[in-house]
Formats: structure tokens, sequence, C-alpha cells
């Protein structure tokens, strides 16, 4: 696998005031629930707070203005490719479909929610709106999935199935989803576009590999983002490009295995 | 091009073998609802596997499917160098909705299947769980594929399973205006999906690699409607086959047989009839499909239907589509293999994998 050209990035972080570690501060972020204020309101009923916070970061990375008036989605371009990654963007509406059919309220669950008991509606719902109909994937691999995203991602690239991939990683953090995965959990979202590199590409993403040991891969003093758990590779890849450094960027843990890349920009500072 | 070195199923008919068997008899497997009342989700009936496990069901199913088709195969690999790619529509919500209810022992690392497959087998390295709903094993076969083919892998395990939600019951119990039975695939009395489990799992090796490969593996072509949430669009179908033929090299005539993605829906059904007529020929290969006798199985359905694709390679017999008495007229110009099983040497089989959010792959597999 080769290097790929890092082409755009964001961070949507609702409640990050301040500079991420490595420097880089995204910018303000609104909250999933008022994000018809970027996105305007079409399109937004029944979508969950990973999926609205994944089409706002989506949305920043492509360098569109807040939306005013009606949004129409562009026709499909099927050479640009999703791909997602996301662990908990569905678990809070399939229990509470589950628990509500189990009080015996089957007819108080909403048809609407149908794509949301479904683990890929956050990758479908970017494709559907932004018109992206390359091949579409969702990673649900744990605290990797940001960084198995790229991997598949390059692999797209290399084996010719898109010209862009859209990478993109989103998580919640409602009280389900903490429950599960722990307290320090953060609600966000990240995207990177990716496309392939050329011979003046000024900033590269290096293949993805797997480590047993995540302080084992050089450079050292890795770029990391746990508490965002599946968007971290992401957002890591995000936060590498924005600081127009040469970095590892690592995600993973101990049960779900570790991956790193490195990040490299031509014009080090 | 790559090859299959084995292929492993696990289904409510049991393993591969006894599946195919099943079929070519045309029975199959609704039953009852046994895990959850069906008042409470309107849905009667099922494609369930009779099996009490832990609350890994999928995950179980999926680890023993991997390690049956690993033994198969027997790559001779360096350790930890096979990637797998586990594919899924559901993971393992299943456990977390009786989480959510109460029951213990849950972890966030039960979600995904990295946990059931450490230990079981050294060659094996990073697991991806990738959630493609109905068609994640399709698109997994063009990533292993493209692995192989690259050399960044010598093997690759492509695997799949499914359980039951109540939460996907609830919904297909919300919307329905009937109980459905079992699965009627292109039939004018079709009357919606039901759910089923299961499990399967293949290795993927380079040309020359496999010491009794099951067939070639030849490409797949994916793509996303970019449409609807949760219906299918004639577009985006056509692309994935037309993907398929073009990185194959291979024109629509040359197919001899198709595995429907079949599952009985009123729009799945005709769509699908449809872009199979337009692109593969008025009444061009002959087209079966397995969902009426094993349930929709989601994201393991890609890879049985590739296991019994496999089957009808090697032994020249295609099973009737399970559950078709009388074709709707909506689904005409395809020919529908109906009621006994065809002799019939297929040499190139298409195997079609749909899912919510029109994500699509089809792919094209050869006799070995």
């Amino acid at each position: 696998m080769r290097a790929v050209a890092i082409r755009a990035w964001s961070a949507h972080l609702p409640g990050q005031s301040g500079p991420l570690p490595g420097g880089w501060s995204p910018g303000p972020a609104c909250p999933p629930e008022r994000a018809a204020d970027l996105l305007g309101r079409k399109g937004l009923l029944y979508k969950q707070p990973a999926e609205r916070l994944g089409l706002c970061a989506v949305h920043r990375a492509l360098g569109l203005a807040p939306v005013t008036g009606r949004w129409t989605p562009p026709e499909p371009d099927p050479r640009t490719a999703v791909v997602a990654s996301s662990n908990l963007g569905s678990l809070e509406t399939v229990c509470a479909v589950a628990r509500t059919a189990g009080a015996g309220s089957l007819s108080d669950v909403s048809p609407l929610d149908a794509p949301n008991v479904s683990s890929n509606v956050l990758a479908s719902t970017v494709a559907i709106r932004f018109g992206f109909g390359g091949p579409n994937l969702m990673v649900c691999s744990g605290h990797p999935a940001g960084l198995d995203a790229m991997r598949l991602a390059q692999l797209l690239l290399a084996a010719g199935r898109a010209d862009r991939v859209v990478v993109v990683g989103a998580e919640p953090a409602d009280e389900t989803a903490a429950a599960l995965a722990g307290a320090d959990l953060r609600a966000g979202a990240a995207c990177v576009v990716l496309e392939p590199a050329a011979e003046d590409s000024a900033l590269v993403l290096h293949p993805v590999h797997d480590h047993a040991d995540p302080e084992s891969c050089e450079p050292a003093r890795p770029v990391r983002f746990g508490q965002f758990y599946g968007a971290a590779g992401v957002l890591a890849v995000a936060a590498a490009a924005a600081a127009n450094r040469t970095a590892r960027v690592v995600a993973g843990s101990d049960a779900d295995g570790w991956r790193c890349a490195v990040v490299e920009t031509k014009g080090d500072r | 091009m790559a090859t299959i070195a084995a292929s492993a199923v696990r289904s409510c008919l049991g393993d591969g073998p006894a599946t195919f068997a099943a079929l070519l008899a045309g029975r199959g497997g609704a039953a009852p609802l046994r895990y959850v009342d069906p008042d409470l989700v309107n849905v009667g009936a099922a494609y369930e596997i009779d099996e009490e496990t832990s609350h890994r069901r999928a995950g179980t199913w999926l680890a023993a499917c991997v390690v049956e088709a690993l033994r198969q195969a027997d790559p001779r690999v360096p350790r930890g160098s096979v990637p797998v790619l586990a594919g899924t529509g559901l993971r393992e919500l299943g456990a977390a909705e009786k989480w959510s209810a109460g029951a213990a022992g849950m972890t966030v690392e039960d979600l995904h299947f990295t946990g059931v497959l450490r230990e079981t087998d050294d060659r094996l390295g990073p697991v991806v769980t990738v959630c493609n709903a109905c068609s994640a094993t399709g698109h997994l076969l063009a990533l292993a594929q493209d692995l192989v083919d690259s050399g960044a892998a010598p093997a690759v395990v492509v695997a799949g399973a499914d359980s039951l939600t109540v939460s996907m019951l609830a919904m297909i119990g919300r919307v329905a205006p009937d109980r459905t039975e079992r699965i009627r695939p292109f039939d004018a009395d079709r009357t919606g999906v039901l759910l089923g489990e299961g499990a399967a799992a293949a290795v993927v090796v380079p040309d020359g690699a496999a010491a009794a490969p099951l067939g070639r593996l030849l490409a797949t072509g994916m793509s996303c409607d970019a449409a609807h949430e949760t219906a299918p669009d004639a577009g985006g179908i056509a692309r994935a086959m037309r993907e398929a033929l073009d990185r194959s090299g291979r024109k629509g005539e040359e197919v001899d047989l198709v595995l429907a993605h079949g599952t009985g829906t009123e729009l799945n059904d005709r769509v699908e009839a449809r872009v199979l007529r337009e692109h593969l020929g008025e009444n061009g290969p002959l087209v079966t499909a397995i969902k009426g006798a094993t349930g929709h199985t989601s994201g393991a359905s890609a890879l049985m239907s590739l296991d019994v694709a496999l089957r009808c390679l090697a032994t020249g017999w295609v099973p009737p589509v399970a559950g078709l008495d009388r074709p709707a007229a909506d689904c005409g110009g395809v020919r529908l293999v109906r009621s006994a099983p065809v002799r019939a040497r297929p040499r190139l089989a298409q195997v079609d994998a749909f899912g919510f959010g029109g994500v699509n792959a089809v792919t094209l597999v050869g006799a070995a």
C-alpha cells in the first residue's frame, strides 16, 4: 500500500474550547441538537446525534458555508467513496426501541427510526446528503475504528475503486453510550478527505499498520484522542494534518488492538 | 484475481452441506419465533438457530465458521498475517438490548467481533468489523480480493454473522400490514422479509495458493445508491453489477447463474428482477435465491449465497428459489429456477447483495 494525499480535514467537537493536544483549535461547533445552524433544517428529522455531528464534520471539511436556504443533495458521484467509523451511534435508539417494544408499546415505535436501528446509518446518511455514490463502508471495530477506516480508504484508492474518499468518524456521548463505553466518552466528529498521492502532494498519510504496542512505532510522541472512541483515529489524522507537522497518529486499545500511521508534511515547520 | 480456498456456513438448516441439501430438497427453516414474544413485535416467525449461546450470539457462530474455514484452507502463513474482515448488519446489538434491560456481563468490546476471535488461531491478524447491513460480506469480498491482489496479505478471512435483534423485529412488525410466515422471493404472493440467524466464513488466497480451491473470486463491484435510506435503487444496483463485469473482463451474457438477493419484499424483488433483465439479458442466466430457506441472514447472507454458488459450480446442480410457487408478473423476464433443482453445469455465477442505506455489492465467482 502507498501513501495517500490528505486534501481536507475538519473536526466538529461541541464543548471543545481552546486547542487540542498538539495545538490545533478546530473552532466552535454547534451541538447535535443545533446542527441546523450549520446544515439547514431540511433532512435532520430523526437523525441521531452521531449522524448530525458527522454531517457537520463533512460539511466543514468540504469548506461549505452554513446552509441558509434549502439544501439540495447533488447528483451521486460514483467516484467518491465514504468510509465511516462509529461504534455507539445507533446504541441508544436500538435500546430504546427494544425497551418500548418489550413494554408492549410497539405502536409508540416510530417507523422513521427504521434506518437508525441498522448500524451503517452514518455512512449512508453522509452519502445521501452529499451525493457520494462510490463504495460506502461503515467500520465498527472499537477503538481502532478510525484508523481502520483510514486503512480501508487507502485500499479503495489503491485498487482504483474511488478518486476521493471521505473518511468520517463520529460518536455520541448520550447516557446509554457512556454507560457502556465509560464516563469519559466525548461526543464529536472528524472528517478527512483522501485522494491518491501526487508528486507534489504537500501532506500525505502513510499506510496504516498494526502494532502490538502503541509505543513501538516511530516517530515518538503520538497524537491520541482515545476519549472520542471510534472517531479518535480520524480526529488524530485531522489534528496532525492541521498542525502541519510530521507526526505519528495512534488509535486502539489493548483489547481491540492498536493501529498507527504517519502523517507527513513536505513543508515541515 | 483470487481464489476461494475454503468456505464454512452455519445457518438454521445446519452447516454448508446441510444447507445446500435442504435447498435442493426444497426444505426451509422458517419457524415460530422462539426467543422473542411474537405479540410484542408483531412478527410471528423467523429462521432462528435453535441453540442457546452466550450473550455473544452472532460471535459464537462467526468464530466457529472462521475456525472451520481456516482448518479447511490450512494456509501456510506466518503468525498474525491473516487479517479478518468481519461483516455484520447488527453486530451484537441483541446483547446490548438485553444489557439495557438489565442483563449483566456486556462490555463495550462485545459489540464487535475482535474478542470472540482472540486465541482461536495464531495465524489471524487484526479483526476489522464492518457494519454494511445486508450486503456486508459482499463488500468484504471486494476488499479481501484487493488485499490479496495487491500483495498486502497472504490470505484474508472474510466472515459474517448476525442474530435477531428486538429493535429490527419491531421495525419489521411496525410497518408490516400482515405477519409473514415465510420468505417467498419473486412470488406473486410474497408478503415481506423475515430475519434469519447464522454465520459464514471464507478464506481468500492468491491464485495457485489453495490446495483444494473451491472457486475463483473474479471481481466484486460496489456502489452506494446515495438516494434513499431503506429502499433499493435500480441505478445504484446496476452500477455495482456493471463494475463487477468490467473488473473481471466478462460480459453479461457469460453469467450462467445468479444467486439473487431476493428478500421477498415487494420492492427489492421487482427492482432486482428489472436490473437483472436489463444487464444480463431478457431470460438470461438461471436465477435462484436462498432466503426463503435460510431467512435474511443480513451480514452473513452474501457469504451464504457464495457458498451455495460454489456448490452449484462444483456439482452442476442449481436448487430452486426457496419459497417460490408462482412468479410475480412484475418479476418477469428472468429465468427463475422453480419447484425442482436443475442440472445446469454453470461456470460463472453472480452473487447479489444489497443493503439498507443503498449499499450494493455484486460478486462474480468462477469454477475452480
